[in-house]
C-alpha cells in the first residue's frame, strides 16, 4: 500500500498527533522533567526498492522496508547542541496509517558509516552501504504506532548519524517519513545534564576560534568580532582578512576596529585578497610576528596537547617545495598527539564560486601522512563541514582528516554548487565563528552564529 | 474541565478523525496504483538535476518518485532528445561539455575550463550553448569573467567564445576588454539567439546571428534571457534598480512591444529561467543549506510562486 498524495498525508498527521498525545497522557508516561531530553527529527530519509532500481523516493511521505521486493530504509540525523554525557538515545519510527503498513517483522536497524548520502539522490543502484552493527530489530509492528530502537551505542555525542533498515520478511512494513511532519522519524537524546547553548567551554581545555573572509566596509565583521569578545582562546583566520586588496589602510580601517580587538591572541593565515598587495606587505606589516616569519606565511605553534600549523596557499605548495618540506619536518618534530592546520584555499568545498584548490593537495597529503586530525579553510564565503577524508576525497573513518570551510567571517555570502561527496553540513546565510575546543585526545567543534541568527553546528571527533 | 474530561475529548476527537481518515485513505488508495508499479516515469516529464544527477520527474507529480540516472552534471538542459551536460570539475579532471543523445549516451565532449553556470539547447536539439565562470569568479565577487560558447552539433562548428563575434551596441562596434557574455537562448531557426553582454555598468540583451558571427544590442538590464516556446517573449532576470548587488527580479519582456512584466516572485533569483510551458516560468532557488528547489510562477505577473520539484535545479520540459 502506498500513500503518496498530499491531502492524505495532511489528514494522517492530524490523527496521529492527537492519538499519540492521548495515549501518552492517559498512560501517565509524560516525563517528569524533559530538560535532559532533546528530540531531533530526521534530516534526511528515503528508501530504495530493487523492483525500481533507478527510482528515488526521497520526497515520499512513506518509508518501506521489505524483502520482496527488497526495500531498504535510510535515515539520517544531525545531532547538535547537546552537552553533557549522553546517557541514552532512542530512534523512534512511526508506522504508516494504512493496513499494509503492518508486518510480522519491523526490520533490523543498523549503523552506517556513510553520513553524506542525499535524500533525493539515493536509488537501489547507488545506495550507500549498510555496513555497521545491528543496533536493534523490531518484531511485529501494527499500523499507526510509534516504535523505538535503542541506538545509544551508535550516537555518543553531537554529529551526523546514519541508519539503514533491512528486513528478511517478505511481508514488509511502512513507516512515515519526515515529509509527514508530526510522525517523522525521531532521535531522542537523553543526557545526564541539561542541554545548554553556552559558549563557555565546560572544561579548561584550549580553544581555537575564528573564521576567514572577514573585514570590509560592511557590518559582518563587527558581528563576528562581537562573538570573539565572549570567547576566550586563540583566534585563527583562514585568509582574506581584509577586502578588497590587503592594503595597510584596509587593515587600519576595517580589520583593526573589529577583529583587531583580539589581535594579540590572533594567529592568522593569508588569503588571495591579502596578496592583492604585492608580497602581502599590508598583512605582514599589520600582524608582525603573529603571522610567523615575515613574507613566508607559514608557521606553527602548540596549544595543550595540540600542534597547530598555519599555512600559506598563495605560494608554492608543490611536493618538494620549501613550504611542503618545512611542513613535513615540522610535523615529524611535533610530538603532540593531535594536529590541526589551516589555510585559505579549500581542497574540499561545494562552493559555487571557487572550485576545490587541487594545488593544496601536497600540504594535505603531508598532514595525512602525519596523522593530522582537522584542517580549516576559507575562500568560499560560507560554512561547510566535511566528514573525515583522505587526500583524494574518499571517506576515511580511520585516518581521514575532518575539514571545514569557515569563510563566514563577515565579508559576504556565496552560494553552493553541486554538493560534493562527504559534505555533511552547510550554511550560506549566517556569519559566525568556528570554535574548536581542543581536548587531550579529541576536539569539539561549534559554529557560533552572529547575534539574531540561529544556525549552529556542533560535534566531536577523536584524534587519530 | 478536569484532566480526565480533556483526555476523553481528545480521545474522542482522535477516534473521529481516525475514522474519517481511514475511510478516506481506503477510498483513495484503492484507486491508486502501488508506488512500485507506478515508479517508471513516463508521459510529459521534467528533466532536472537532483544534486548533480540527471533525473526525470513526471509533470503530473513532479514532487513524487523520480528516476535518477548515473549522469553527473553541474548544469544541464534538454530539448528534442539532445541533452547538454556541463560536467563537474573533478579532483583530477577539468570540466567539459558533454552532449548526450536521447538515450543519454555521450556523443560529443568539449573540454572547458571554468565553473559551470548556464547551458541551453535549441528547440530542435541542434545548437548547444554554455556559460562558465572563469577564474572561479561569480557575479557575487568584485569583478568576474565569463566564457560563453556555442556548438552546432550538426555542422560540428564550435565557437569557444562569443567574444570572437562582432558585437554592436546602438550600431557602434564594441571591443572593450571588459566584455562578458552569458546566458544564451536559441530561436527556432537554429541560427539566431539571444544572450547577455556586459560592458561597463551595462548588461545588454543581444540578438546574435550564428552564421554571420554578429551580435547587436536590443535592450539593457537583461540577464540570462530565455525565449518562450512561441518565440515572442523572453523571461530573464532584471537587476533591481539596475544594480546586480541589490539582486534580480524575475521578469518577462514582450520582444515586439518591449513591455516588461515583473513576475510574482519577489525574492532575488539568480538563474536562467525556463519556460515550462507557454504560461509558466521555472527556476531554481537555493536554500541556506545549499540544496535547491525548482519553483514555478506564472509568466504574466499573476499568481504566487510555488515549489514544483523539491531538491532539484536545472529544469527542462521534455516529452
Amino acid at each position: 500500500m502506498s500513500r503518496r498524495r498530499a491531502p492524505l498525508a495532511v489528514l494522517a498527521i492530524g490523527v496521529v498527533t492527537a492519538a499519540t498525545l492521548t495515549v501518552i497522557a492517559s498512560s501517565g508516561q509524560v516525563p517528569a522533567a524533559t530538560a535532559a531530553t532533546t528530540t531531533f527529527t530526521a534530516s534526511a530519509d528515503t528508501y530504495v526498492d530493487n523492483s525500481a532500481t533507478g527510482t528515488n523516493y526521497g520526497t515520499s511521505g512513506q518509508l518501506g522496508v521489505d524483502n520482496s521486493p527488497i526495500k531498504r530504509m535510510f535515515l539520517k540525523f544531525t545531532v547538535s547542541g547537546v552537552s553533557g554525557t549522553v546517557s541514552g538515545v532512542k530512534l523512534r519510527v512511526h508506522t504508516d496509517d494504512v493496513s499494509g503498513a503492518a508486518s510480522p517483522a519491523g526490520g533490523s536497524f543498523r549503523a552506517m558509516t556513510d553520513t553524506t548520502w542525499s535524500e533525493t539522490g539515493v536509488t537501489w543502484n547507488n545506495q550507500p552501504a549498510i555496513d555497521g552493527v545491528t543496533l536493534g530489530t523490531l518484531g511485529s509492528v501494527v499500523r499507526n504506532t510509534w516504535y523505538e530502537v535503542d541506538v545509544t551505542s551508535h550516537v555518543k555525542a553531537n554529529g551526523t548519524f546514519s541508519f539503514g533498515v533491512t528486513s528478511s520478511n517478505s511481508d514488509g512494513s511502512d513507516y512515515d517519513s519526515r515529509e509527514t511532519g508530526a510522525t517523522a522519524p525521531q532521535l531522542v537524546v537523553t543526557t545526564g545534564t541539561t542541554p545548554t547553548t553556552t559558549t563557555t567551554p565546560p572544561s579548561g581545555d584550549p580553544v581555537l576560534v575564528g573564521a576567514g573572509d572577514i573585514s570590509n566596509s560592511g557590518s559582518g565583521d563587527s558581528a563576528t568580532a562581537a562573538l570573539l569578545d565572549n570567547i576566550p582562546g586563540t583566534v585563527f583566520t583562514t585568509g582574506d582578512n581584509v577586502y578588497n586588496d590587503g592594503t595597510a589602510a584596509e587593515f587600519a580601517n576595517y580589520y583593526n576596529p573589529t577583529w583587531g580587538r583580539h589581535k594579540a591572541r590572533t594567529r592568522p593565515s593569508p588569503g588571495n585578497h591579502d596578496y592583492h598587495t604585492s608580497g602581502a606587505t599590508g598583512y605582514y606589516d599589520y600582524f608582525g610576528s603573529l603571522a610567523g616569519p615575515s613574507g613566508q606565511g607559514y608557521y606553527s605553534y602548540d596549544l595543550g596537547n595540540w600542534h597547530i600549523v598555519s599555512l600559506n596557499s598563495n605560494i608554492s605548495m608543490a611536493a618538494g617545495s620549501a613550504q611542503e618540506q618545512w611542513l613535513r619536518a615540522d610535523l615529524a618534530a611535533s610530538g603532540k598527539p593531535c594536529t590541526a592546520a589551516y589555510w585559505h584555499h579549500p581542497l574540499f568545498t561545494s562552493g559555487a564560486n571557487h572550485a576545490p584548490s587541487t594545488s593544496t593537495r601536497p600540504l594535505f597529503q603531508a598532514l595525512y601522512d602525519n596523522n593530522a586530525d582537522v584542517v580549516l579553510f576559507g575562500h568560499n564565503h560560507h560554512y561547510e563541514r566535511f566528514a573525515p577524508q583522505n587526500p583524494s576525497g574518499g571517506l576515511d573513518t580511520t585516518r581521514g582528516i575532518r575539514t571545514f570551510v569557515a569563510g563566514m567571517g563577515g565579508a559576504s555570502h556565496y552560494s553552493f554548487g553541486t554538493i560534493r561527496a562527504n559534505s555533511e553540513v552547510r550554511n550560506s546565510d549566517t556569519y559566525g565563528v568556528l570554535k574548536l575546543t581542543l581536548h587531550s585526545n579529541s576536539f569539539d567543534w561549534q559554529f557560533v552564529p552572529e547575534a539574531g541568527k540561529t544556525f549552529t553546528d556542533s560535534g566531536t571527533t577523536a584524534c587519530h | 474541565m478536569t484532566t480526565r474530561t480533556r483526555l476523553l475529548i481528545t480521545a474522542l476527537a482522535a477516534v473521529l478523525l481516525a475514522v474519517f481518515a481511514v475511510g478516506y485513505t481506503a477510498l483513495s488508495t484503492s484507486k491508486q496504483p502501488d508506488a512500485i508499479t507506478s515508479s517508471t516515469v513516463s508521459g510529459p516529464r521534467l528533466m532536472v538535476l537532483g544534486n548533480g544527477r540527471l533525473s526525470t520527474v513526471p509533470r503530473s507529480d513532479p514532487s513524487g518518485p523520480r528516476e535518477v540516472t548515473e549522469q553527473r552534471c553541474d548544469r544541464a538542459y534538454t530539448a528534442a532528445g539532445t541533452t547538454s551536460c556541463l560536467r563537474p570539475v573533478g579532483a583530477f579532471k577539468a570540466g567539459e561539455l558533454a552532449v548526450l543523445d536521447s538515450g543519454l549516451r555521450e556523443v560529443r565532449t568539449v573540454p572547458l575550463t571554468g565553473f559551470p553556470n548556464r547551458t541551453r539547447v535549441s528547440p530542435s536539439g541542434r545548437m548547444v550553448a554554455w556559460t562558465l565562470f572563469v577564474d572561479g569568479h561569480s557575479y557575487a565577487a568584485n569583478g568576474f569573467s565569463t566564457s560563453t560558447g556555442i556548438l552546432d552539433t550538426k555542422a560540428d562548428t564550435l565557437v569557444t567564445s562569443l567574444e570572437e563575434f562582432t558585437a554592436t551596441v546602438d550600431g557602434e562596434v564594441v571591443t572593450a576588454v571588459d566584455r562578458n557574455f552569458w546566458g544564451v537562448t536559441f530561436t527556432a531557426d537554429d541560427n539566431r539567439f539571444y544572450a547577455t553582454m556586459s560592458t561597463g555598468t551595462h548588461r545588454y540583451l543581444m540578438e546574435g546571428d550564428f552564421a554571420d558571427r554578429t551580435l547587436r544590442s536590443i535592450a539593457d538590464n537583461v540577464e540570462c534571457p530565455s525565449l518562450s516556446p512561441d518565440g515572442k517573449r523572453i523571461a530573464y532576470k532584471a537587476a533591481v534598480n539596475r544594480d546586480p548587488q541589490q539582486g534580480w527580479r524575475l521578469s518577462t519582456m514582450d520582444l515586439g512591444t518591449r513591455v516588461i512584466t515583473p513576475l510574482a516572485e519577489t525574492r532575488s533569483v539568480d538563474d536562467q529561467p525556463t519556460w515550462l510551458d507557454q504560461d509558466t516560468i521555472g527556476y531554481g532557488m537555493q536554500r541556506s543549506d545549499g540544496l535547491n528547489d525548482v519553483w514555478a510562477v506564472p509568466a504574466d505577473g499573476t499568481g504566487t510562486p510555488a515549489v514544483l520539484v523539491p531538491e532539484a535545479n536545472s529544469p527542462a520540459p521534455i516529452g
